[in-house]
This record gives structure tokens, C-alpha cells and sequence, in this order.
């Protein structure tokens, strides 16, 4: 495993009777991208702000850099909590300068920031001025500020248009490809999909699942088979590699599989068994609904 | 120390609320002070109407009176109040656009976030002194000539005393502020308790059918208003016998400092504890 930049354990907060985080454990390792992924409510934000120490949790403690958190290690992330926060009235650059200074960072990569976020142009503008998109692509600027090692995105396309959230995901793809590990928080499950290699599963503040996002979605192949023979099918399909289990469904055999499964394998495959296939299809659950599942399950 | 002042620079260089209520308040207080002459005269002169022997004209601008004359303007409740909004505006607004939260977010510690705004209190009570000083001492030379010997006398103590009065009245609206967290809501009630409650109160803890007592010199903004209590007027002393103060006792400056002490220490603990 890389060098470790976030470890987490056991970390509790609770709202009045309100388990809003429970007993949260995760590790974060450098360079990776990892997804927070859970519906509205589930503690994503109120971690996110412990972890920034806006909030004081009731138990458990966590560690950036391997050192326990403080006013430096902050300075060596970049993060965008719920909504953008800035000084409406003043100047795009402005609140850009405010930040590097808090940071302790030159002013040398406003400019860069503001270009990579598409708002050169306006960085003269105040802040109110801002449309909903710019105000968070000014947020994700502000994150960046500095080069810092790590960036915390909550939600940061929540809201906005598909120009919008396209803007945004190219921009976090150029961090991440710099090497940057990138926390991102989410109840978009294509969002995480699309942007994050690792991901924990929140409901209710509980973890319910954490693993590496294309493990998640091999365990969840499985294939959609039809023939005449149906009883020789279910015979010759055991016989295939990777098989682990099948499910029958109105005279459609649902076989899954340990491992990745290619439909034309298997069309040659029980072809030479002598089965002629009458349905062949490729059912790949999308992460959606392996993690509609897991909240199924947590029930 | 330098930085954080910076920090807040920025916040407000750009801001034109900050500005033009700053600049109000230079104007209601020079005018104020420029036409207190001639308004008190005015009155005298209304009075000398139905009076058998006339009031002499009084004269507020000679040294060293004059010091003790601004002091007495600046630090009236209707003028005070000014920097005071000032100062809710300015903290309130970091609750309102949650830039708190990004500030510490960002990496600045809650401890240097209430010092920054202490540091800006300070410093636009020392801008402000720096701005009234320079401008009694050119009233009172422009009116005493440079014959006059005693320049100064009542000038440090009366300044001093106002610079303590405008450094914990704004400590308080500050707190009121924090507190309250809502621009519209702590200008109410800071502007409705300093000009109508407290002075309700006081009237009657003091009124004489009430029962002797010392309890409403006790007062938060009272012990602010009271450092300079009188103006300098001499004929006053003389017609109504009235027993005007000569200087700033430094006991009466105790009193609101420990008012400003407290709401400070309680600010920090709240913010040590709070949630942001």
C-alpha cells in the first residue's frame, strides 16, 4: 500500500438522538481518487467537516499525513464544502487572494487556477455577479490554489447543467492525473463510477461497504442465458471458468461469475457442448444497482 | 499578526458598505462638532429671550477645552453607534456567506480568526483617534492661536478615554454580533438596547422614587458613555452648578474594559466549542 494520507477510526458524531456518523473507519492512500458515495443525509458532509475540523466529533480520531490534524495540515489540502463560500462583493481574484494568503501560498497560481477553471476572463468580476456553474468551477479553482496534495470535493456538480458537470469532472481528471489524491463526495453513483478507482458505501452514517470500485463491479457480472435444453445448459455452464452461481427466472438462466465473463466465451463455449443458445445477453449491474442492493441488504 | 491584518484588508478594501458607512460617520462627526458652537448658542440665544439677564455665548473650541468638548461628540450614543454597525456588519457577514468556515476550512485556526477581527477593531480605533486627534488639535489652534500655553493638559486623558470607549463599545457590538450571527438581527437589537432599552432602564434605576442606588452607572454602555460624562463648558459650572469633570478617571475606564474583557473571553469559548 502507498504511503497513507488520510486514516480514519472509529470517528463518531452525533445531531441530539441523531447517529449522524458511526463509527467510520477508512484509510486513504496517496494518489488515489476515492468516492464517499451514500444518498442525501448519510454523513458524507458532517465527515468531510470533521475531517476539515469545522465540527468536533464525539469519538474516534483521525490523521492527515500520518500526524494529528491541525491548522498545517489544512494547508496542504484544498477543499470545496457543500456550497461555495465567498465575499460576494468582492473580485473573483480577490477571494482567490484571500485563500493564498490564509494557505500560505504566492499569488503565482491564480492566474493558472482561473484559466483551468474557465474563468480567466471574469476574474475582475465580483463574485455576485457569478452564475451557479462559475461560482462552483471558482470553488474548484480555489481548491486547487497552490498545488495542494490532496483535494475534498463534496458534491462538486451538484446542481449544475451537463456543460457544467462535464467542466467540472475534466478538471478534476487534470488534478488527478497529476498525481493528486482527490476525496470526493457523492450520491451520484456514475459520478463515482466515472471518476473514483476506490470507494466507501454510507447510509446512515454506517459504512456499509468499502472496496475498490472494479472489484465492485466484477463481483457483479453475471450473464442471461436461454435454451431449448434448458437442463444441459445449466449442466454445461457449471463446467464454465469462473462460475459461481446461477438463478432461474421465468425459463432465463441468470448465471454469475467470480470473475469477468465474455458473452462470445461463452456462446463458443456451450456451442461445442452442443447447446444452441435461444438468449444470450450481457447483464453487467451497473454500480447503481449493486449499491441500491447494499442499501437493500442493510435493511 | 501582520498577515491576519492583511487578511482583513482585503475583506474590506473592495467593500462598499464598509466605506461609505465609514465615511458617514467622519461626516456626522465633523459636522456634529463643527456645529455644536453654533447650535448651543442658538439655544443660549432662545433662551436669553424670556430671561431677564442674558446667558453669555458659550466657547467650545479653546484649548484644552476642546478636547474634552470632542470627546464628549464622539462618544454620545447616536455617534458611536456608527462604528459599532460597522463592526456587525463586518462579522455577521462571514456567518452569511460562511466565508468562517472557509477561512478555517482553508487552514487559518479559530483562535486567529476572532484575532484577526480583535486586531481590525483595534486598528480602526487607533485610525479614528489618530483622525479626531488631528483634527481637535487644528480646531483649537484654529481658535486659541498659538498664544495659548496649555495645549494639551485634557488632551491625552479625554483621547485615551475615548479611545477606550471606541475600543469596547465596538468589542460589544462584535460579540452581539458573533452571538447573533444575523446582519439585520444584531443591528436591531445592539441599536435597540444601546438607545432605547438601556436608557430606559437606567431612568429607572435611577429616578429617586425608585430607591438610591449606583446599580445603573453599572450598565454596559453607560460605563462606555460615562467615561466622558460632560462637555466642558464653564458657564454651565457656574449658572447650573454643576460639578464637571476635569479629566478621565482611569477606575471609570475598569468598568467597560472588564465589560470588553469578558464578551472577548466568551467569544473564544464559543468558538473553541461551537460547531462551525
Amino acid at each position: 500500500m502507498a504511503e497513507p494520507i488520510l486514516n480514519v477510526e472509529n470517528l463518531s458524531k452525533s445531531f441530539g438522538k441523531i447517529k449522524a456518523v458511526n463509527q467510520l473507519s477508512f484509510e486513504v492512500a496517496k494518489g488515489q481518487v476515492f468516492g464517499i458515495l451514500g444518498p442525501n443525509g448519510s454523513g458524507k458532509t458532517t465527515t468531510l467537516s470533521m475531517l476539515l475540523d469545522l465540527i468536533q466529533p464525539d469519538s474516534g480520531n483521525f490523521m492527515w499525513f500520518g500526524m494529528p490534524p491541525s491548522k498545517g495540515s489544512r494547508k496542504r489540502i484544498g477543499s470545496v464544502i457543500e456550497s461555495p463560500n465567498f465575499f460576494p462583493y468582492l473580485d473573483a481574484v480577490t477571494n482567490l487572494q484571500i485563500v493564498a494568503d490564509i494557505k500560505d501560498k504566492t499569488y503565482n497560481d491564480i492566474p493558472d487556477v482561473l484559466q483551468a477553471a474557465g474563468l480567466y476572463e471574469r476574474r475582475l468580476s465580483k463574485f455576485r455577479t457569478f452564475s451557479f456553474g462559475m461560482r462552483q468551477r471558482l470553488a474548484v479553482a480555489s481548491a486547487m490554489l497552490g498545488n495542494p496534495e490532496v483535494l475534498i470535493l463534496d458534491e462538486p456538480t451538484n446542481g449544475l447543467d451537463p456543460q457544467g458537470i462535464a467542466q467540472i469532472r475534466d478538471i478534476i481528471a487534470m488534478v488527478a492525473a497529476r498525481g493528486t489524491t482527490i476525496l470526493l463526495a457523492s450520491h451520484l453513483l456514475d459520478e463515482v463510477q466515472k471518476i473514483c478507482n476506490y470507494v466507501v458505501v454510507l447510509r446512515k452514517g454506517v459504512m456499509l461497504f468499502s472496496g475498490n470500485v472494479k472489484e465492485v463491479l466484477a463481483v457483479s457480472d453475471s450473464i442471461e442465458l436461454a435454451a431449448s435444453d434448458k437442463d444441459g445448459l445449466i449442466i454445461a455452464i457449471r463446467d464454465y471458468p469462473g462460475f459461481s452461481s446461477f438463478t432461474e427466472i421465468d425459463g432465463i438462466i441468470q448465471v454469475h461469475f467470480s470473475k469477468p465473463a465474455d458473452t462470445a466465451g461463452i456462446n463458443s463455449f456451450l456451442a461445442q457442448k452442443g447447446i444452441i443458445l435461444s438468449h444470450l445477453a450481457d447483464k453487467k449491474r451497473s454500480l447503481e444497482q449493486h449499491f441500491l442492493e447494499l442499501l437493500q441488504d442493510s435493511k | 499578526m501582520i498577515k491576519l491584518l492583511q487578511i482583513e484588508f482585503k475583506k474590506i478594501r473592495t467593500y462598499k458598505v464598509f466605506w461609505i458607512l465609514t465615511g458617514l460617520y467622519f461626516v456626522f462627526l465633523s459636522a456634529g462638532i463643527l456645529l455644536a458652537e453654533f447650535m448651543v448658542n442658538h439655544m443660549v440665544d432662545n433662551i436669553n429671550r424670556r430671561m431677564p439677564i442674558p446667558f453669555p455665548h458659550v466657547a467650545i473650541y479653546y484649548f484644552p477645552d476642546v478636547w474634552q468638548n470632542v470627546a464628549f461628540f464622539a462618544s454620545m450614543r447616536y455617534v458611536l453607534i456608527f462604528p459599532a454597525i460597522i463592526m456587525i456588519i463586518l462579522i455577521t457577514n462571514e456567518f452569511t456567506y460562511k466565508t468562517i468556515r472557509q477561512n478555517v476550512i482553508n487552514g487559518m485556526s479559530k483562535t486567529e480568526f476572532l484575532a484577526s477581527k480583535l486586531l481590525i477593531i483595534i486598528l480602526m480605533a487607533i485610525i479614528m483617534i489618530v483622525i479626531l486627534t488631528t483634527g481637535t488639535f487644528f480646531i483649537g489652534l484654529s481658535h486659541s492661536g498659538f498664544t495659548e500655553v496649555d495645549f494639551f493638559s485634557k488632551g491625552i486623558p479625554f483621547m485615551g478615554g475615548l479611545f477606550i470607549s471606541l475600543l469596547c463599545y465596538m468589542v460589544y457590538s462584535f460579540f452581539c454580533g458573533f452571538i447573533l450571527r444575523n446582519t439585520g438581527l444584531a443591528i436591531a437589537i445592539f441599536t435597540l438596547y444601546s438607545l432605547i432599552i438601556e436608557p430606559v432602564i437606567y431612568y429607572f434605576l435611577k429616578a429617586p422614587f425608585m430607591f438610591k442606588n449606583t446599580i445603573s452607572t453599572y450598565l454596559p454602555v453607560n460605563a462606555v458613555i460615562r467615561l466622558t460624562e460632560y462637555p466642558a463648558i464653564p458657564v454651565l459650572k457656574k449658572v447650573m452648578g454643576l460639578n464637571l469633570q476635569d479629566h478621565v478617571s482611569l477606575t471609570t475606564c475598569l468598568l467597560p474594559t472588564a465589560y470588553a474583557g469578558i464578551m472577548i473571553i466568551v467569544v473564544f469559548l464559543i468558538m473553541k466549542r461551537k460547531d462551525l
